[in-house]
């Protein structure tokens, strides 16, 4: 949908005399020390796929928002292409149109939502959404009737005539959003859009814009500060750092896998319980860690080796068909049906079990621990057991962030 | 040695009589050719529209019964900043009309809104100009310098020689005088909208033209008031001056009293004035705090 090559912003009174250096390799640092000008991206690359969330993380001042201002050209990148790929006109390389083809570009393929809102103070909610739609030159009544369907659409609905300073931040993003979704542009491009809201709120937009995002189906290209933002929201995950992009990846492979001493130290404070799959920490079942220990019914029973209370009854597809705990027989039930979205209510059970599926995240395998004291069933794609998740795999899948089996 | 102190005579120590230079003479020999040259090209294409206006705006204020004058201000008030205000110009107005120099008031008000409607005109456009060029305001700001701060009595003698007496000689002087707030604030209040509206505005694929008149124009309105509020009370300021050269109205009867060392006279044509700007005042600042640029003010 959208690609970066080699992206690059260099700031000071002669950008392009640096590109040797930049060639060489040398570092943002380096660069300024030795010339004076600031090397705000440095060779960025990249590509979002049609549909996709693509997260760009950094802290403050590693260029990331830069880098989405290069993208629509708020500020100009001093090499590097940036390719559109519209279905109209094929590919377009923003960075080198012209004037008049780069404001069509803006009205109709690309909007912006802005870290501090940007709303016009002197427009009226209504108009504000609309403002996109004024300059494409859209008719008064078409404009008004997408206004208020997409007003209805973040929720704000009956909002329409009241003025931005009326509303409180995290419903002024939500004009905000609205502003930037009403334009119909196919690619969104959010700077730190939930950065300036409370914690609650935050969690409360990114939800409503995964909503959004399901019924849209838009491409975003979503700048953030924050990785456990980006491990919810995010596809695939660029993390940059002085102006460089340094890994990308889908959450997962970032957190169980950081690439850089900068990565690790950000995902060390990250929040794995969203991101980590069952797949990733359960124990694998496998004769490595399970004992058979005798046959009934046609089935195989096994024991998790050192844990002689449990018996699993595998019959021969795969498919665990019974467990046991101290002797007695235990109900299992589909994970998602005994915890609802909002927790369910802990009973720690010991005469019920949950199973899941292999890429439900751990969030929700310890939101399931908390209905049944017994180990969590991990079901592969055909509903064979693939593994299970205790405690030891809990503790160490959140604090290694990776498999407890993986390590000896 | 002893023959170098007559040489250099008196002018030892002082410097200025060494060098002359007749600046008044270069003026006077700039202002007679700027008279003589322009003088038809004024009558024609300066003083018609001027005039124009001013005999149009006065006929609608002076055939108007003046209790309609009073409702229309009253009204014009009240939308403006309140009913408060719309009640204070109404009692205020009245006051003049009863000191009975009501004609009086209403040419002064004719030559006030003329000369503002010409300083808004010409000023706001010259102040978008400004704020988009750092060159042009650089070129302008001397300009504004010299017409803010040159006595108007200088170039009152220019204007009669380009324009003879009457009205139209004192408009044109007035409009010189009260425009340069408007030019700078209309600038300045541009220039102060914050880059984040722009940016919005840019990144929706905004025209540079859309962005000002949807945008910067609208959020700089504040400004442009207190601009036009100035410019406003500047105009008034010169409504006296303007007498001298046979405008005619309450800056009429101030200086006509002052010739004839009729006190009262004087004062009541002052104190007509005084009423009168503190009308214009409030309701021009009204404006400013409704218009709608104003919220940009609450936020962030």
């Amino acid at each position: 949908m959208i690609r970066a090559e080699g992206v690059t912003k260099v700031f000071g009174p002669n950008p392009e005399s640096v590109k040797p250096l930049l060639d060489q390799g040398k570092s943002k640092d380096e660069i300024q020390a030795e010339t004076g000008h600031v090397v705000g991206v440095n060779n960025a690359s990249f590509e979002v796929g049609a549909g996709e969330v693509f997260c760009i993380m950094g802290l403050s001042g590693s260029g990331k928002s830069t880098l989405i201002r290069c993208i629509n050209r708020l500020i100009e990148p001093t090499f590097g292409k940036i390719i559109l790929n519209d279905p109209e006109h094929g590919e377009m390389d923003i960075a080198t149109m012209d004037d008049p083809t780069l404001r069509r570009v803006r009205s109709q393929h690309l909007s912006m939502v802005f870290q501090h809102f940007a709303l016009f103070p002197h427009k009226t909610v209504l108009s504000n959404v609309v403002y996109g739609l004024e300059v494409q030159g859209r008719d008064k009544a078409e404009r008004e009737e997408l206004g208020k369907k997409y007003l209805e659409m973040v929720g704000l609905g009956g909002w329409e005539n009241h003025y931005p300073d009326e509303l409180s931040g995290g419903m002024q993003q939500r004009v905000g959003l609205a502003r930037a979704v009403a334009t119909e542009a196919n690619i969104l491009l959010m700077d730190e859009p939930f950065s300036a809201l409370d914690p609650l709120i935050k969690v409360q937009m990114q939800d409503e814009l995964m909503r959004i995002q399901q019924e849209l189906g838009r491409t975003i290209l979503f700048i953030t500060h924050d990785l456990d933002e980006a491990m919810r929201i995010g596809d695939h995950i660029a993390i940059m750092d002085a102006g460089r992009i340094v890994q990308v990846g889908n959450p997962e492979e970032i957190l169980v896998n950081p690439k850089t001493e900068y990565v690790a130290k950000f995902v060390e404070h990250a929040d794995p319980t969203g991101v980590i799959t069952a797949e990733t920490v359960a124990l694998p079942f496998s004769d490595r860690y399970f004992n058979r220990v005798g046959k009934e019914a046609g089935n195989q029973v096994w024991n998790r080796t050192g844990y002689s209370d449990i018996e699993f009854h595998v019959d021969t597809n795969g498919h665990l068909v019974k467990m046991r705990f101290e002797g007695n027989e235990v109900a299992l039930h589909e994970l998602e049906e005994k915890v609802t979205e909002t927790g369910g209510a802990p009973e720690r059970h010991t005469d019920a079990a949950v199973h899941c599926s292999s890429d439900t995240v751990l969030k929700r395998v310890l939101r399931g621990r908390a209905y049944s004291e017994l180990p969590v069933i991990v079901q592969d794609a055909e509903g064979r057991l693939q593994g299970v998740i205790d405690e030891p795999e809990l503790i160490h899948g959140i604090l290694e962030k990776q498999g407890y089996a993986q390590d000896d | 040695m002893n023959d170098l102190i007559p040489m250099l005579g008196g002018s030892l120590g002082n410097p200025f009589e060494l060098i002359d230079m007749p600046i008044d003479d270069w003026v006077t020999q700039f202002v007679d050719w700027l008279v003589n040259t322009f003088r038809d090209f004024f009558r024609t294409w300066v003083s018609p529209p001027v005039k124009t206006v001013m005999e149009w705006v006065q006929w609608l204020l002076t055939s108007t019964p003046p209790l309609a004058v009073l409702a229309g201000l009253f009204v014009i008030a009240w939308r403006a900043a309140s009913w408060k205000v719309g009640v204070f110009a109404v009692v205020a107005f009245a006051f003049i009309g009863f000191m009975g120099v009501w004609e009086e008031l209403m040419t002064t008000l004719s030559l006030v809104i003329t000369s503002v409607l010409f300083c808004l005109i010409i000023g706001v456009p010259i102040g978008i100009l400004c704020s988009r060029k750092d060159m042009t305001y650089t070129l302008v700001r001397p300009i504004l310098d010299i017409m803010q701060t040159t006595p108007p009595f200088v170039y009152l003698v220019p204007a009669v020689m380009l324009f003879s007496i009457g009205n139209v000689p004192g408009l044109v002087a007035t409009i010189i005088f009260a425009m340069p707030p408007t030019i700078r604030l209309t600038n300045l209040g541009i220039r102060q909208v914050p880059g984040q509206y722009t940016e919005a505005a840019t990144a929706f694929g905004s025209t540079p033209r859309q962005i000002l008149w949807k945008v910067q124009v609208p959020l700089a309105m504040p400004t442009i008031m207190a601009g036009l509020n100035q410019t406003i009370m500047l105009a008034l300021s010169m409504v006296v001056i303007a007498a001298i050269i046979g405008a005619g109205g309450l800056g009429l009867l101030v200086f006509q009293g002052l010739n004839r060392l009729d006190i009262g006279q004087a004062f009541v044509g002052g104190l007509g004035i005084v009423l009168l700007a503190m009308v214009l005042d409030r309701i021009t600042q009204g404006l400013g705090e409704k218009a709608p640029g104003s919220r940009a003010s609450s936020d962030d």
